[in-house]
């Protein structure tokens, strides 16, 4: 651990759905700074993809605080701004718009700065070359592999150049080469770039492969393994 | 057009960082569902049909009743107030003799106008008006001569005239024969297509005795046309003076129920067609939950997703517009080849209905985009990602 402030920062987060029947997310209260890998396991429905989307902003927790770079998020009204540049999502699903081609995927979150339609096709274009889909800028979903279309989905989470990338399950619907592929392209970013990864994740092996481990049981946080 | 709306900064700031690729992404998005958007596109393109054909044939219609009032040189015509129709107006020659009377006045010529199948138009004009006022009246004669004086058994035809006759022809009109003795040309469609004809034997087959339709005035150099127009009304409450074709409402209500009538169809294709973009555009919202979970989790604001749902019906409907305007254009091309219609109104294009049309199309787009668009922005990313 540095000497930095944390530039997550996750403080006794509560969370419940069904009018307070469920509770995904009990007390939890995790740190994490600047450029390091944290991988996040546990069963299913044990809260790892509600506390992801809670650090993006994306559920409002009950209860609890989150400082992102030293700023609290929680009480934030809109939060689209903070979702454009200071977030990059990689989901399970790729979630690539059909209608689009690979390119103009990548362009999606860019709409929200203010860049020029050709320098926007421009970072695109770099972004693809940098997870090795050069020549595929104008190919539709559907056209591309699983392996391929992941690819894309992690260019179009690094187009605003977030300093922090949260990964669900990124490898979920992939083969074992193939999310070996993805897995290496994120800790080749977060290492090159200096970005922050965290990476909610079932399989052991790619959680090992992040500087810490932690786990999740029933909404709260078992252990904080460092590598 | 746009020009003004881009220079308000409040304009500007809402389309901050809209451009033509996210104009391409809005069309794409409608290219998903081809069938659809076809159906829409269709069914909104006809509404704007009737509104834009409608605007056509009645600003056609405007214009040939302008060219009437205007015929022949005349400053304005004298007609009875609150008259149905222009047909249906009558000025007695007692009042014709009045209006003369004024000193302003150069000379009044009455004529009956009477509108009936001859030959092989259906509606044919007939005209009737002393001989001797086609001194004045000025009427170009391009073939033939004028109508002899006191002549009661000739004609002129209008050269667009469908009643299939030439110089020198005769022609029965309600058992009676006149010889077509000259062919005129008055730039007023309306009258071009009929006949100009003695005002004594039309008179008679009409059984109106010393009554015409109207009554055309010139007026003396240097007159105040409007101060004459108002004090021959005050003088005589009963006639209307009309130089203009707003002025025609008071003899010619019809162009009044016309007018309103264009009004109502527009404002059901609004209604009717609202209905089916807000159902076109719900279904997409609907469909595409998901997706805009996702476009919010990547940053968007809603009001980049109000503007995209906005965008998506304002580009279904300009779409529409712009067919239903050609449809329009072909639809009148095609009825104008009735003599029917052909006979009385020279169909004329202008941006005004065109407008209408536009018009019609962009609140049809708004209309049926509000509650998708409110829809699409009060979505919770985090739920719509869920949503199957």
């Amino acid at each position: 651990m540095n000497d930095q402030a944390p530039v997550i920062d996750v403080r006794d987060v509560v969370k419940t759905f069904d009018k307070g029947l469920t509770r995904a997310l009990d007390g939890v209260t995790l740190s994490i700074d600047k450029g390091e890998f944290v991988s996040i396991t546990g069963p299913s429905g044990c809260g790892k993809s509600t506390l992801l989307h809670a650090i993006a902003a994306l559920e409002k927790p009950d209860s609890g605080e989150i400082y992102i770079n030293g700023e609290e998020i929680t009480s934030k009204r809109d939060l689209s701004r903070y979702r454009a540049r200071t977030i990059g999502l990689v989901f399970q699903l790729h979630n690539l718009l059909p209608n689009l081609s690979a390119s103009e995927n990548v362009q999606v979150p860019m709409y929200e700065i203010s860049i020029s339609p050709r320098e926007r096709r421009k970072r695109a274009d770099e972004l693809l070359g940098l997870v090795s889909l050069q020549g595929k800028e104008k190919k539709r979903p559907t056209q591309l592999s699983g392996g391929e279309r992941q690819r894309v989905a992690v260019a179009r989470a690094l187009s605003n150049g977030p300093p922090i990338i949260l990964a669900d399950e990124p490898t979920g619907n992939l083969d074992s080469k193939a999310s070996l592929q993805v897995i290496e392209l994120l800790k080749n970013i977060q290492r090159e770039q200096g970005v922050t990864l965290v990476l909610v994740t079932h399989n052991a092996s790619i959680a090992e492969a992040a500087d810490r481990a932690v786990h999740m049981l029933d909404g709260r946080i078992e252990s904080k393994a460092e590598d | 057009m746009l020009w003004p709306l881009l220079r308000c900064q409040k304009a500007r700031k809402y389309l901050k960082g809209t451009s033509v690729s996210f104009v391409l992404f809005i069309l794409s998005n409608l290219m998903r569902q081809k069938i659809r958007t076809g159906l829409t596109v269709l069914g909104i393109s006809i509404g704007i049909t009737a509104v834009v054909a409608l605007g056509i044939f009645v600003h056609s219609a405007k214009v040939a009743t302008e060219g009437l009032i205007q015929a022949g040189g005349s400053d304005f015509i004298i007609g009875r107030d609150g008259s149905a129709d222009l047909t249906l107006s009558t000025v007695t020659e007692d009042e014709i003799a009045a209006v003369s009377a004024y000193e302003e006045v150069e000379y009044v010529t009455g004529a009956l106008i009477a509108i009936f199948g001859v030959g092989s138009s259906p509606f044919f004009l007939q005209f009737g008006i002393e001989p001797e006022a086609l001194d004045f009246f000025e009427v170009e004669i391009l073939e033939g001569t004028r109508l002899s004086p006191g002549a009661t058994d000739e004609m002129l035809l209008g050269n667009s005239s469908s009643v299939g006759a030439d110089l020198g022809d005769t022609i029965e009109i309600r058992d009676l024969e006149f010889t077509v003795v000259g062919i005129y040309d008055t730039g007023a469609s309306m009258l071009d297509g009929g006949a100009i004809l003695p005002l004594a034997a039309v008179q008679e087959y009409e059984r109106k005795p010393n009554i015409v339709t109207i009554a055309f005035v010139r007026t003396r150099p240097g007159t105040d046309i409007e101060s004459l127009k108002a004090r021959i009304e005050d003088d005589y409450p009963n006639l209307a003076a009309a130089a203009t074709l707003d002025e025609v409402g008071d003899i010619d209500q019809g162009t009044q129920i016309l007018d309103a009538v264009e009004l109502g169809i527009s404002a059901i294709a609004i209604f009717i067609g609202g209905i089916a973009v807000m159902n076109t555009m719900v279904m997409a919202v609907f469909e595409r939950t998901r997706e805009f979970g996702i476009l919010r989790a990547l940053g968007w604001r809603t009001r980049r997703i109000i503007q995209m749902v906005i965008g998506e019906s304002l580009l279904l409907c300009l779409i529409a517009a712009a067919a239903g305007s050609l449809l329009a254009i072909g639809l009148t091309q095609l009825v104008i080849l009735f003599p029917a219609v052909s006979s009385f109104i020279e169909i004329e294009y202008t941006l005004n209905v065109f407008l209408r049309g536009l018009i019609v199309g962009v609140s049809v787009g708004l209309l049926g985009a509000i509650y998708p668009a409110y829809r699409a922005a009060r979505l919770s990313p985090a739920q719509a990602i869920r949503y199957e």
